[in-house]
């Protein structure tokens, strides 16, 4: 059981993210892509929070969020997206799929763990 | 009346009428049924009685014509109980009609038909009892006369009783027929009247109902649609719809209320948007400013087209933010606008808060950054707010403020060092300087000897300087020493570089020149001085003062343009004022001296009121200021002030006062003295100048040429030019010594007495330009003065 799923192919940020995460007394786990993201949320019904790139190999992030809502139809856990871009597209994808976030990379850990704590709980 | 007790009454009013017509219609109904009662059983019956009467009259007659011709004795016993019978029936049908008479009439005629039917049957008895005596002619005679004829008679007041009874029963049908008909007309009309009288009242409630209804209602919607919250309804009924007028004008009352602080807000935020010296955009969706932005945004960014543009364009560009950091803050925008209010929170991190832009003629602005989100109610970012503020000023401001402030500390400490020794410091440390400059230009190459002296050089400097407490000093000379310290282990982390060291050297030569400047030309300490100096060559310092504006300098807000200006103001203040004295500091001497002087005199001691408007004197001025002032004061106690005797039989208080006051005019320095003595004996001057042949005896002169006299030379007894200070000494010198300092002194009266032979006057000491510190506002003066002499 973990409270948050972090997804990225890069694992720099996976470590730093979820090291992050972990020091602020967060239980965490992690996925290299969409696929992988897919598997380990089917597999642990306790992730609440769902923080993933966009830009990945295999299934990119926002196709694995709209899975999440669809095929997987767990509208309950909190997407929020690392990306370094915003565009209308991706807005309009990301409503639809309800992305609750986007955190304009390099992530800073300091200003968002007292929200990461309460999409998480 | 309210509505409630208006729709009662009615209602209640409408109740009585229908009770009413309905009691009068009961009423007339029982009358009316009590008449067809009497009409339908009685009068009718009554009247079909009296017909009748005629048939039994004919049955009578008949059965006496039986009994008559009865053919034997058993058919007239017969014919005679009939008779018997029927003539029971009649008189009671007689009796009944008695009963039913209805009036005199009826009564007279059943009484003659009671008669006649007596009669009558007196005749049949008698035909009767011829019959029965067989005296059949005689009986049949009786009966065709008598009975005949009484018969006859019966039947004529019988046929009368009917036709009286018909007239009888058709007067009472009549006049039922009448009662009725006036219960119908009378009901008719108290209906009528009822429906008329209800109809009015009713109009009228409804008037007084719904007319202010329909007033009230024209009058909101005409409020509603003009948007004129000025007007209100007239309130001056008591009822439910004065009440809402009442409480319709307070609603009106709060939105015009309203809607004027509305409007008086959004017209302070658009006039705070046009006048605010700070830049205020909100940036939509697409990263787009908006079109309502503060004006002054057009004087940071040199353009006025702001609105509708991307905000990267107008903000952003020909920043000093590299590309990626461009495209980090262009994400934001996106990741923001339009979602949750924390995703503001999430990229804070990435929000620049000072950019340097570069405008298109070159100059570089420095723009501070303030980024907020507007939420609307969901708790989403509708737009961003960024504040610009072109800081370049206040970072330039902060920069000198800075400078200004290690000077300051560079002058404590040099102040805190006795001239002979930090003369001797300075020497040294240029020769420490100038020998390792020596050592390391004719080194290309690492030696360890060279490095060692080099070390010991600097070492000795550092030493030197830390005990003398030149902090400024000692940091640059530590890092020289740190890099010869390095050199000189066996396994140096960096390498022989002459250019650095030189580079450093040379840091440490500026430091140490810096110092020397400012105990040269800003403390005016050249030279070593001397072991026990000369107290004018004392450099007077407030230490407070110092003290005071180092710790402005430190509290100081860097992002604050005004309290930037002040501290950078109050700095300048420090560094003008030191070697400066105010003036009653600087002639304190003088007016120390007044009161023995005023004892010899036989004259109460002055009081001396000095208005120096704040501005204080140099102190290279104290020579000269106390000498001339020495002279002037003891004129004006001597010849000036009067005895307190004679003060006080004048009016004026027993203590004379002597005023001095300081001002700049034209950049020079104006100190004037004035008493309120006697005023200047012109007449005496003329006197004493005629006497001592200045002038001819018979010379005109006019106030101010008078008064000049006391400046020619031989006007006084004066000995001597330089010994000005003592007693005796004459206005020519003073005049003299002033001039010599390119100043000069004057006589201004201050009455408009012209021609009179005292004149009150004022002396003035005009001094030239070096003479003036000019601080920016008048200082409150300290109230305890700590000199630090050097």
């Amino acid at each position: 059981m973990a409270q948050v799923l972090i997804v990225d192919d890069s694992s720099t940020v996976r470590t730093e993210v979820s090291e992050f995460l972990k020091a602020s007394g967060m239980s965490v786990t992690v996925a290299v892509d969409g696929k992988d993201g897919l598997d380990k949320l089917r597999a642990d019904s306790g992730i609440k929070l769902v923080v993933s790139d966009v830009n990945m190999p295999n299934m990119d992030g926002l196709t694995m969020a709209e899975k999440i809502r669809g095929e997987l139809n767990n509208s309950a856990v909190n997407i929020i997206m690392l990306t370094t871009e915003n565009s209308p597209v991706m807005k309009e994808r990301g409503k639809a799929a309800g992305i609750k976030g986007w955190i304009v990379k390099p992530f800073n850990g300091a200003s968002v763990v007292a929200t990461f704590k309460k999409l998480a709980s | 009346m309210t509505i409630r007790q208006r729709i009662v009454l009615l209602v209640v009013l409408t109740f009585a009428a229908i009770a009413a017509i309905g009691g009068y219609a009961v009423v007339q109904s029982r009358a009316n049924a009590a008449e067809v009662r009497l009409v339908t059983e009685g009068v009718v019956p009554s009247t079909l009685a009296s017909a009748d009467l005629m048939a039994r009259l004919k049955d009578v007659q008949q059965t006496v014509m039986a009994l008559v011709f009865a053919p034997d004795d058993n058919t007239a016993t017969q014919a005679a109980d009939t008779l018997k019978a029927q003539q029971a029936a009649l008189s009671q049908s007689l009796q009944q009609q008695q009963r039913q008479a209805s009036n005199d009439t009826q009564i007279k005629l059943v009484q003659q038909a009671r008669q006649s039917m007596a009669n009558y049957f007196g005749a049949i008895e008698d035909t009767r009892n011829f019959k029965q005596s067989g005296q059949q002619e005689i009986a049949a005679a009786t009966l065709f006369a008598s009975v005949a004829q009484y018969q006859g008679e019966l039947e004529q007041i019988v046929q009368t009783l009917r036709v009286e009874k018909n007239r009888s029963k058709d007067a009472a049908i009549a006049a039922l027929n009448h009662n009725l008909d006036r219960t119908v007309r009378t009901v008719s009309g108290v209906t009528l009247i009822a429906a008329i009288l209800l109809s009015a009242v009713g109009l009228l409630l409804y008037r007084q109902i719904a007319r202010p209804i329909g007033q009230m209602q024209t009058m909101m919607t005409g409020i509603a649609a003009s948007q004129d919250f000025s007007q209100r309804l007239p309130a001056d009924r008591k009822d439910e719809i004065g009440r809402s007028m009442v409480a319709f004008n307070a609603m009106i009352e709060q939105i015009q209320t309203s809607s004027a602080l509305l409007r008086q807000k959004t017209a302070d935020i658009q006039s705070m948007l046009q006048h605010m010296p700070q830049g205020i955009l909100t940036v939509q969706t697409g990263s787009i400013i908006h079109p309502e932005y503060s004006a002054y945004l057009s004087t940071i960014f040199e353009t006025t087209d702001i609105a509708g543009r991307h905000v990267m364009d107008v903000v952003f560009s020909n920043t000093n933010l590299s590309a990626d950091a461009l495209a980090q803050v262009d994400a934001v925008w996106g990741a923001c606008i339009d979602e949750d209010a924390m995703n503001f929170e999430f990229n804070q991190h990435l929000m620049v808060g000072e950019v340097e832009k570069t405008m298109a003629d070159g100059r570089v602005k420095v723009l501070d950054l303030n980024w907020s989100p507007i939420t609307d109610e969901l708790g989403n970012t509708a737009r961003m707010m960024l504040c610009v503020r072109d800081v370049t000023e206040l970072r330039k401001l902060a920069l000198e403020a800075s400078d200004q402030r290690r000077e300051l500390e560079m002058i404590g400490e040099v102040l805190a060092v006795r001239q002979d020794k930090f003369h001797d410091f300075i020497i040294g440390t240029l020769r420490f300087v100038d020998d390792n400059e020596i050592l390391i230009r004719e080194t290309a190459e690492r030696q360890i000897a060279v490095v060692d002296q080099l070390f010991r050089n600097m070492h000795t400097i550092k030493g030197n300087a830390r005990t003398y407490g030149l902090n400024h000093l000692t940091s640059v000379v530590h890092e020289a020493e740190q890099s010869y310290d390095n050199l000189r282990q066996p396994q140096p982390v960096i390498v022989w570089d002459q250019q650095q060291l030189l580079a450093e050297l040379a840091a440490v030569r500026a430091a140490v020149t810096h110092y020397a400047r400012i105990n040269e030309v800003s403390l005016g300490r050249k030279g070593a001085g001397q072991n026990t100096p000369a107290p004018d060559r004392y450099v007077m310092v407030d230490k407070a003062q110092i003290l005071d504006t180092l710790h402005r300098l430190e509290h100081v807000n860097t992002n604050n343009l005004h309290e930037l200006i002040a501290a950078r103001d109050a700095v300048r203040k420090t560094l003008r004022l030191l070697g400066t004295e105010t003036l009653p500091h600087m002639l304190s001497s003088v007016t120390d001296s007044l009161p023995g002087l005023a004892h010899e005199l036989d004259k109460a001691a002055p009081l001396v009121v000095f208005a120096d408007e704040g501005y204080v004197m140099p102190a290279h001025a104290g020579y000269l200021l106390k000498n001339v002032f020495m002279h002037l004061m003891r004129n004006a106690l001597d010849h000036g002030l009067e005895a307190p005797d004679t003060r006080l039989a004048v009016g004026k208080p027993a203590t004379g006062t002597l005023a001095v006051g300081v001002t700049v005019q034209g950049g020079k320095l104006h100190i004037t003295l004035e008493d309120d003595g006697r005023g200047l004996a012109l007449g005496k001057i003329k006197e004493i100048a005629a006497h001592k042949g200045l002038i001819a005896p018979d010379t005109r002169l006019n106030d101010d040429e008078t008064a000049n006299l006391v400046f020619l030379p031989g006007f006084s007894t004066a000995q001597s030019v330089t010994e000005i200070s003592g007693r005796g000494v004459g206005m020519d010198a003073v005049r003299d010594f002033i001039k010599r300092e390119h100043g000069d002194i004057a006589i201004r009266f201050t009455d408009q007495a012209e021609g009179a032979p005292f004149r009150q006057f004022a002396t003035v000491v005009t001094l030239p330009e070096s003479f003036v510190v000019q601080i920016d506002a008048p200082l409150a003066r300290p109230p305890e003065r700590e000199s630090v002499p050097v």
